[in-house]
C-alpha cells in the first residue's frame, strides 16, 4: 500500500512537472540551426533597421537568412513575379490592407496561427496581446492571421497651431467644425500668402485611402449587408459629397490632380492651414530644411461625424510564404518573431518605424525623447479607434478603388454625386472579385 | 589533338562554309530573323493569344473565353473616352507639330548669321530624356506652386488650372508635346527642303511668283513625301504616346486624358487583367496599323505624281 501510494505520489509529481514543464518552456532558438531562408523586402525605414541586426539573429538561431532589397515599385513586381512563379522565397513584406485576399486566394499566404500557439515555436515574451488589436485585425484575412506588423500607420488631421492660436480658433471636434474652420481660412491673406482652408488628396484612387476615413466617419461602408457595394447608401452619398465639396469650395486649385505629394508640399509651403494625410508626414512637415511650417503643426484625430471618429489603420507585415517547406517556414517565423519582438519594436520605433506595439509606444525611452506629445497621442488614439478595412473587401483592390476614385473626382468637380455614386456601385457590384 | 581529330574539325568546318554557301540566302539574315522571331513576334503572338482569354495574373492559368473581351470592350465606357481622348490629343498635337515643323524649316532653309547655333538649341527639347523633361513639366503646371502661372500672375494675366481641370488638360499635354516634337518635323523637313532641285525656283522667279505663290505650288507639292514620312513617324509614336502622359496626368484629372493605351496599361499592369488589357492592346494596334496604311497610301500617291 505505502509504495502504491509512494507511486501515485511520484506520478503526480512527474506529471505536474511536465505540465509545468510545458507551461514555462523556453523556446529552443537552436531547433532549427543549419537552415537558410530568403526574404524579400521593401526598401523601407524598418528594412533598413533590421537588416544590420540579422547577425545577431544568425547567433541566436544558426539560421541564415537571406535578404533582398528593392525599391517599392520593383519590389512589388519582384514579388509577384517570384511568387507567381513558385521562387524559392520565404518571407516578405506585405500590405494586407491592400493585397491580402489577392495573395490569399492565390495561395501565397502561410496562417500563422498555429505558430503563434505552439509554446516550442514561439515564446512567451512574444506577447501578441501586446500588438494595437486594430493591426492584428488588419492583418488577418478569413480569420486566420497572415503576418505580424513591422510598421503601422493611420491618418491625422495636422494644422497651423500658430494660426489657430492666433485667430483664437478651436481643433475641429466634429465635421462641421472642420467644414467652418476651413471657410474661416479659405482666401485669408496671411503673411503675404493666400491660404487655403484645407488640402486633402483629390487625384482619383490615390485619394481613397484618406476618403475612407470620412466614410467610415459618415456612417458609410464599401459593401452593404448583402456584400454589394455600398455607395448608393445614403451615409456612403455624404461622405462623398463632403469630400468633394470641402477640397473644392476651401481647398487649392485643381483638387483632382493632388496626389499627396501634391498635397503635402502646400502645407509645407505655409498656403494652407490643415492637411488630413498620412499622420508619418510629420516626418515631412517637421523638417526645417524642407518645410517652412516645422514646429508650428499640431495634430488631432480626425473630427467626429455620424459614426464618432473612424480613421482607418494600415501597416506593413512580414508573411511567410505557403510554397515554401515547413522546416524553412519554421525557420521563418522564428525570424519574424524575432523582428517584431518588444525590443526590436521599441528600436525600430526610436529609428522612426512607427510600430504596432503597445509597450513601444508607452515605454521611457519613447517618451523621453518625443518631441510631439500631441502627435503620438493622437496618433495611439487613432491605431486603438482604428478600422482595419482600409480599402474594399475584394480580391481587385486597384480596380475597385479606381472606381471610387472616379466618384471622389466627380464630386471634386461639383457634380452630381449621387448619380456618380449610384453608377459607380452598379460598375463595382459588376466588377468585385472575392 | 590528333591528327584524325583535326581531320574531323576540318571536314565539318568544310561542311559548314559550304552549306551557308550554297544557302546565303537564308543563313545570311538568319541571326536577325531569329532574334526578331524572339523579341517581337513572340511577344506579340503571345498577345494576340491573351486577348481571347480571361486572366489575373497570379490566380489560376488563362482561360480561353473567345470574344468574351472584345464584346465587353464595346460596352466600357473608358474604351470610348479612351478612342476620343486619343484622336482629340493625337489630331491637335499632330496637326500642330506639322505645321509648325514645316514653317520653321521653311524659316531655317535660308542662310543667317548664327543659324547653326540657333538650330542646336531648337532641337534641345527633342534631345531631352522624355520622363525627365515630363517630370518638370508636371511641377511646372502645378497651379498653386508651379512657375507657369507665377509668370503669368507676374504680367497681370490670370493663372490656368493647365493639366488640373479636365477642360484644359489635353491643350496642355498638346503645348508640351508640340515643345518637345516640333523638332524632330522640322530636322527631317528640313533635310527634304535642302535636297529641292533649284531649278523650278528659278522658272518661278522669273515668271514673277511671289513668295507665298513658290511656297504654295512649289514648295509644297515637292515636299509632300517628306512631310508624309515625317507624319508617319511622328505617328506611331504619337498615337501610343506613354511616359509623358504617364508621368504628368497618370489620365488625370479623373480620365480627362485617358489615351486607350494608358487604359489598357492600367487594366493590364495596375488591376493585373492581363486578358483584357491585351485585348485593349489588340484594338490599339489595329488604330495605328490603319492610320498607317492610310497614310503610306497617300505617300505612295504624292511620289508618283
Amino acid at each position: 500500500m505505502r509504495t502504491r501510494i509512494a507511486c501515485f505520489v511520484l506520478m503526480a509529481l512527474l506529471c505536474a512537472g511536465m505540465v509545468s514543464a510545458t507551461a514555462f518552456a523556453a523556446v529552443d532558438w537552436k531547433q532549427l540551426q543549419g537552415t537558410e531562408i530568403r526574404f524579400l523586402m521593401n526598401k523601407h525605414p524598418f528594412t533598413t533597421f533590421i537588416e544590420p541586426k540579422l547577425p545577431e539573429f544568425e547567433k541566436l538561431t544558426g539560421v541564415k537568412v537571406v535578404m533582398e532589397v528593392f525599391p517599392e515599385d520593383q519590389y512589388r513586381n519582384k514579388r509577384t513575379i517570384e511568387l507567381n512563379a513558385g521562387a524559392k522565397l520565404d518571407g516578405y513584406m506585405i500590405m494586407p490592407g491592400q493585397d491580402e485576399l489577392y495573395f490569399w486566394k492565390a495561395g501565397w499566404l502561410q496562417p500563422l496561427d498555429a505558430y503563434i500557439a505552439d509554446p516550442n515555436l514561439t515564446a512567451v515574451e512574444w506577447d501578441p496581446k501586446d500588438f494595437f488589436g486594430s493591426f492584428t485585425k488588419a492583418s488577418m484575412v478569413e480569420g486566420k492571421q497572415i503576418g505580424v506588423v513591422i510598421n503601422a500607420e493611420t491618418s491625422l488631421l495636422s494644422y497651423r497651431k500658430d494660426l489657430f492660436q492666433r485667430f483664437k480658433m478651436k481643433v475641429p471636434e466634429t465635421m462641421k467644425d472642420l467644414e467652418a474652420v476651413a471657410k474661416f481660412f479659405y482666401g485669408k491673406e496671411i503673411d503675404g500668402k493666400k491660404m487655403v482652408g484645407i488640402t486633402l488628396r483629390g487625384k482619383g484612387a490615390a485619394a481613397t485611402s484618406q476618403w475612407v476615413d470620412f466614410l467610415y466617419t459618415f456612417g458609410g461602408s464599401w459593401t452593404n449587408a448583402q456584400g454589394k457595394s455600398n455607395f448608393a447608401s445614403a451615409e456612403d452619398i455624404a461622405a462623398f459629397k463632403f469630400y468633394g465639396d470641402l477640397l473644392r469650395n476651401y481647398g487649392p486649385q485643381g483638387g483632382t490632380m493632388l496626389h499627396w505629394a501634391e498635397s503635402t508640399s502646400i502645407f509645407m509651403e505655409g498656403k494652407a492651414a490643415m492637411i488630413y494625410d498620412a499622420n508619418v508626414f510629420k516626418a515631412l512637415y517637421e523638417n526645417p530644411k524642407e518645410s517652412k511650417v516645422a514646429g508650428k503643426v499640431g495634430y488631432a484625430t480626425i473630427p467626429a461625424g455620424k459614426a464618432g471618429r473612424v480613421p482607418h489603420v494600415s501597416n506593413w507585415s512580414l508573411s511567410i510564404n505557403r510554397n515554401s517547406s515547413p522546416e524553412r517556414q519554421k525557420a521563418a517565423w522564428l525570424f519574424i518573431q524575432w523582428a517584431t519582438n518588444k525590443q526590436n519594436s521599441l528600436g525600430a520605433l526610436l529609428s522612426g518605424v512607427p510600430a504596432g506595439r503597445a509597450s513601444a509606444w508607452n515605454s521611457n525611452e519613447y517618451k523621453s525623447k518625443d518631441d510631439h506629445p500631441d502627435w503620438t497621442a493622437n496618433t495611439m488614439k487613432s491605431f486603438e479607434l482604428g478600422q482595419p478595412q482600409w480599402n474594399p473587401p475584394v480580391i481587385n483592390v486597384p480596380e475597385i478603388r479606381d472606381i471610387t476614385g472616379q466618384v471622389i473626382v466627380e464630386a471634386i468637380e461639383g457634380k452630381d454625386v449621387a448619380a456618380a455614386a449610384k453608377k459607380a456601385a452598379e460598375l463595382m457590384d459588376k466588377k468585385m472579385e472575392r | 589533338m590528333t591528327r584524325t581529330e583535326t581531320a574531323v574539325l576540318k571536314t565539318a568546318f568544310r561542311a559548314l562554309t559550304h552549306f551557308i554557301d550554297r544557302r546565303q540566302a537564308f543563313a545570311y539574315p538568319a541571326p536577325a530573323v531569329v532574334t526578331l522571331f524572339l523579341i517581337v513576334i513572340i511577344p506579340i503572338a503571345f498577345n494576340l493569344y491573351l486577348a481571347f482569354t480571361k486572366w489575373t495574373i497570379g490566380l489560376g492559368e488563362p482561360r480561353f473565353i473567345g470574344l468574351g473581351n472584345f464584346i465587353e470592350l464595346l460596352s466600357d465606357e473608358r474604351v470610348l473616352n479612351g478612342v476620343k481622348v486619343m484622336v482629340y490629343f493625337s489630331g491637335l498635337s499632330l496637326s500642330l507639330e506639322m505645321v509648325l515643323g514645316l514653317l520653321i524649316a521653311v524659316y531655317f532653309n535660308r542662310e543667317f548669321k548664327g543659324s547653326e547655333v540657333v538650330q542646336a538649341i531648337y532641337i534641345l527639347p527633342f534631345a531631352a530624356t522624355p520622363v525627365a523633361v515630363a517630370l518638370i513639366w508636371r511641377i511646372m503646371l502645378n497651379p498653386e506652386i508651379g512657375v507657369l502661372n507665377y509668370l503669368l500672375q507676374s504680367v497681370g494675366l490670370p493663372g490656368s488650372l493647365w493639366v488640373s481641370s479636365p477642360k484644359t488638360v489635353i491643350p496642355a499635354l498638346v503645348m508640351v508635346d508640340v515643345w518637345k516634337w516640333t523638332p524632330m518635323i522640322t530636322l527631317i523637313v528640313l533635310a527634304g527642303l535642302k535636297s529641292l532641285p533649284h531649278e523650278p525656283y528659278e522658272a518661278a522667279q522669273i515668271d514673277g511668283a511671289s513668295a507665298l505663290q513658290i511656297f504654295w505650288y512649289i514648295t509644297l507639292p515637292l515636299i509632300r513625301p517628306v512631310l508624309i514620312a515625317a507624319m508617319m513617324l511622328r505617328s506611331l509614336d504619337n498615337l501610343k504616346e506613354f511616359d509623358m502622359l504617364y508621368t504628368i496626368t497618370q489620365g488625370g484629372p479623373g480620365i480627362a486624358s485617358e489615351t486607350l493605351y494608358l487604359y489598357s496599361y492600367n487594366v493590364g499592369f495596375s488591376f493585373f487583367k492581363a486578358g483584357y488589357g491585351s485585348a485593349l492592346m489588340v484594338v490599339v494596334f489595329l488604330i495605328v496599323l490603319v492610320f498607317n496604311v492610310v497614310m503610306n497610301r497617300l505617300r505612295l500617291r504624292a511620289e508618283s505624281l
